[in-house]
């Protein structure tokens, strides 16, 4: 496969960083110049937000280049002469593809093919259910595990290429399935039956990614810019990072973190700018690869540091203050608060227990603030979303009760 | 992850062929990690970062390393590596012979001549060692009675990144673990309030490069083994400090309510990782504490001080990072990884070294000799050196009080102090331009392999499964120099 995508000549960056930025200079020819009249047509799929045009990299397929096996790997070693082909068990690559990366593409997704489907339904159902029906989604070879429910995966692979490869169409299959749909409590006996859940006799229990929880907490307090495409943003991150480990001096664009502010603070994580030198502190916390390697499977790690990240970075602190004010700008009862607030970070009522123990906290709280009210003041002035016309005692002892909501296994765990 | 290494990372569901696979290690060495990591096995409580596949295979001699890395690579020239020849054949250029085919850079690779340069500092002999070290590093020179100088140093890489990436993880190309977090996965921590990997960064003046995650990147082992790296601002750990209006009475009473929640949770639930979770809040709260008491220089007598230069009590420096080591190797942390941009004198080198050096010289020095007197030399390596060599010829402009020097992989200097390393002694030679070794080389893998036997691990033995096939620090090469071992 890396031969298809090597016939081109391999070109690096041609001039410093400082320079590539003030000439506005990212991708060397061949590059195609995306206009407003392609997105209108034929590249509806593209979000391009500015108006002007955006010149993106492209491959030039018209090179053919020699490749060799280096003896030993080495590369002034060339041995043997080869030249491109896929594995003919998967699918042979017949003539009735072209030989370039259109004919990949079509290879790849032909309806005989029945590699491609099945990978990529077997990482969404990773996606949901924490593990795949191949538990290696990243390898389906003679290394990789075999599949729990083999004719499971087939099916859907068969069922999500017949519905014209519909994302969308293939999680709501999975969503509305009974199996999906299963409690997440585990019985002892299932427990010890069961220990890995393999059978889907329930839902499983994961830690959501660096990226979901960030999500969560700007949807949960209502802070969510929903919007969809456009060029990458720079939500908060602690300050320095970037200046303390760079090489000194003006080095380009990347020299200093500079945040964005107002909605592009809250936009979903997908968005957020990645250096690759020195990757968002909040994602790679909870273990979002560094990108030097393919990592398909994340781990699912339990650090003190995730622990320090969701009570302290400001994104959270300000996600809980923000969900505050504008549960206090609807509700007055103390119950009603703390329920309404549950509510919405964990999407159930409370039970019993759990009420007595955030009433009981919220009221000894607002007690604490309504004698310093100074304090209060300091603790409310969390990021940079307008404060809304509330109490600070008041608001100070609900954000500190979402905290603690914000903080339990139970918000950042898909169950 | 592969269930191998899950197995091996959690002494309960060890199996048969584990089990035995784990005999070459002998049944013996389980009780000597025992004890010498004392909560090693009461793994009943998850909030330990000790890591179960903490055995050192056989009687370690260090039992943490401080390595403090001159990142841009140090001139070997005008530091340990005296070569009067330079001088008398000054302006000459680089014989062939000596050269040999060795590749350049791009940027002296256009140069039509390589003329040869000596060092514009002096040499002196120190000690009864004899070791020569330039007027550069007077501070180094006093305590060259302790030091293993290793002048054989070599790599492949020519260029900073594959060559820094190359030392931290054991490969040009990025990815791999860090060595940090291999003694961590290997040996586990000895603190439970601090992690067992740390990085401190400082800057000089000279021409820097930059420095980037990736070198104390856990990799793919378990993303507790990455380096945790300790700023010198307020926050010395990213989001350590509570938010203004919160004290720290007010932030035990909300754990304690996030704690109470999380119980009643896991009853409900059954999922044991809940009570993880609990633990691992305990732990920030503690480190929330310990951390900036390790870090509070301010609890440091005079002659401390003074024994380091008055810049060690300016956060952020090479002196205050040092002192700051100090401190974290009392504190039981593994691996404490410093590192010192600005090292990379292509141009100015007289000038621009001499200010490098001086940031390093006493407070490295004051390093060693303050281990000493507090009986930790003994078990702590500590590492000193740059990603590679610099060239013996001139680049740029021919002037012997302003000149510069480009990258050299074949030859370098770097020294040892202490933990099962052999005081006073000089190890591997070059020859007389300083270009070639001609005695004893030490490769990059070498050095990993020695500085992991130093610790007690078997460079051979510490693998991790990734990909279909087991990766370890040194991958497929490395000896251990055991002529430098006492």
């Amino acid at each position: 496969m890396y031969s298809f995508f090597n016939n081109v000549k391999e070109k690096g960056l041609q001039w410093n960083a400082v320079e590539a930025a003030d000439r506005n200079y990212f991708a060397d020819a061949p590059y195609i110049t995306i206009s407003d009249e392609d997105t209108e047509n034929i590249l509806s799929f593209v979000n391009k937000k500015e108006a002007e045009s955006v010149n993106v990299m492209v491959m030039n397929d018209s090179l053919s280049r020699e490749t060799f096996v280096f003896n030993r790997g080495e590369y002034d070693q060339p041995a043997e002469k080869v030249t491109f082909n896929t594995p003919k068990i998967i699918l042979p690559f017949t003539d009735k593809y072209p030989k370039n990366r259109l004919g990949l593409a079509m290879w790849m997704t032909d309806e005989n093919n029945p590699l491609t489907a099945r990978v990529f339904v077997n990482r969404t159902w990773e996606m949901l259910f924490g593990v795949g029906l191949v538990e290696t989604v990243e390898d389906f070879g003679v290394q990789g595990s075999l599949p729990t429910h083999p004719k499971l995966l087939d099916w859907l692979a068969k069922d999500f290429m017949e519905h014209d490869w519909d994302i969308k169409y293939l999680i709501k299959k999975i969503m509305l399935s009974a199996t999906y749909q299963q409690t997440s409590v585990a019985s002892k006996a299932q427990k010890k039956a069961d220990p890995e859940n393999k059978l889907l006799g329930r839902a499983p229990r994961f830690r959501m990614t660096g990226e979901m929880i960030r999500d969560y907490f700007l949807t949960t307090s209502g802070l969510l810019n929903p919007e969809i495409g456009g060029p990458s943003v720079r939500p908060y991150q602690p300050a320095g990072l970037w200046e303390e480990t760079n090489a000194g001096g003006n080095r380009g664009t990347l020299t200093k973190y500079i945040p964005d502010t107002n909605e592009k603070l809250y936009r979903r994580s997908l968005y957020t700018f990645w250096k690759r030198t020195l990757p968002p502190p909040g994602m790679t916390i909870f273990d979002a690869p560094t990108r030097d390697y393919c990592e398909v499977r994340r781990q699912k790690t339990n650090t003190p540091l995730q622990a320090l990240a969701l009570q302290n970075d400001v994104q959270m602190l300000e996600a809980a203050r923000v969900l505050a004010q504008k549960t206090l700008l609807n509700n007055k009862d103390s119950e009603e608060l703390v329920k309404t607030i549950f509510k919405r970070i964990l999407l159930r009522t409370p039970k019993e227990k759990e009420l007595e123990v955030l009433k009981k906290y919220h009221n000894e709280t607002l007690m604490k603030y309504s004698s310093s009210i100074e304090d209060a003041e300091k603790l409310i002035a969390q990021g940079e979303y307008k404060q809304l016309e509330t109490d600070p005692v008041k608001t100070a002892a609900l954000m500190l009760t979402a905290q603690v909501i914000y903080n339990l296994d139970e918000t950042i765990t898909k169950e | 992850m592969d269930d191998d290494n899950k197995k091996s990372e959690d002494p309960l569901k060890i199996n048969r062929r584990h089990f035995f696979s784990q005999l070459s290690v002998g049944i013996g060495s389980l009780a000597l990690g025992s004890l010498l990591i004392p909560d090693l096995f009461s793994s009943k409580d998850p909030g330990l970062i000790t890591h179960q596949l903490g055995i050192p295979q056989f009687a370690p001699k260090a039992k943490r390393i401080i390595y403090l890395f001159q990142a841009g690579a140090p001139s070997q020239l005008e530091s340990f590596d005296y070569k009067p020849t330079l001088k008398k054949r000054m302006g000459e250029d680089l014989p062939d012979s000596i050269r040999n085919g060795q590749r350049l850079t791009g940027m002296t690779s256009g140069q039509d001549k390589f003329p040869l340069m000596p060092s514009a500092v002096n040499f002196k002999q120190y000690g009864k060692s004899g070791a020569w070290v330039s007027d550069f590093f007077p501070h180094i020179g006093k305590i060259a009675d302790e030091l293993c100088f290793v002048k054989s140093m070599h790599t492949e890489a020519i260029n900073h990144d594959p060559a820094i990436t190359f030392f931290q993880t054991g490969s040009q190309q990025s990815g791999r673990p860090s060595m940090g977090s291999w003694m961590s996965y290997g040996l586990g921590s000895e603190n439970k309030n601090l992690p067992s990997f740390v990085v401190l960064t400082s800057r000089g003046k000279g021409n820097s490069q930059g420095l980037y995650s990736k070198l104390w990147s856990s990799g793919f082992l378990d993303s507790k083994h990455q380096g945790v790296l300790l700023r010198s601002g307020k926050d010395p750990v990213l989001y350590l400090n509570d938010p203004d209006g919160l004290s720290r009475s007010d932030k035990r009473h909300l754990l304690d309510n996030v704690s109470s929640l999380n119980k009643i949770h896991h009853v409900d639930t059954g999922d044991d990782e809940i009570e993880s979770r609990i633990a691992q809040y305990e732990m920030a709260y503690r480190m929330q504490m310990s951390v900036p008491d390790v870090m509070d220089i301010k609890q440091e007598p005079e002659h401390i001080i003074k024994l380091y230069g008055e810049d060690c009590q300016v956060p952020g420096t090479y002196a205050a990072n040092a002192l700051q080591a100090r401190r974290l190797a009392e504190n039981g942390v593994r691996f404490i990884q410093l590192y010192h941009q600005g090292w990379d004198q292509h141009g100015g080198l007289p000038h621009e070294m001499a200010g490098q050096a001086k940031d390093v010289d006493q407070a490295s020095a004051a390093l060693i000799l303050d281990l000493k007197q507090r009986g930790m030399l003994e078990d702590t390596l500590v590492v000193w050196g740059g990603e590679f060599g610099r060239t013996n010829y001139c680049q740029g402009n021919f002037d012997p009080k302003n000149y510069g020097r480009d990258h050299h992989p074949r030859a370098f200097s770097i020294w040892m102090a202490g933990g099962g390393i052999k005081p006073g002694i000089t190890y591997g030679k070059t020859d007389e331009f300083g270009y070639n070794v001609v005695e004893n080389p030490v490769h990059i893998n070498d050095f990993h392999a020695t500085l992991m036997h130093a610790m007690g691990i078997n460079h051979e033995e510490l693998t991790y499964k990734y990909q279909g096939r087991r990766f370890r620090l040194t991958d497929v090469a490395g000896d251990v120099v055991k002529d430098i071992l006492t």
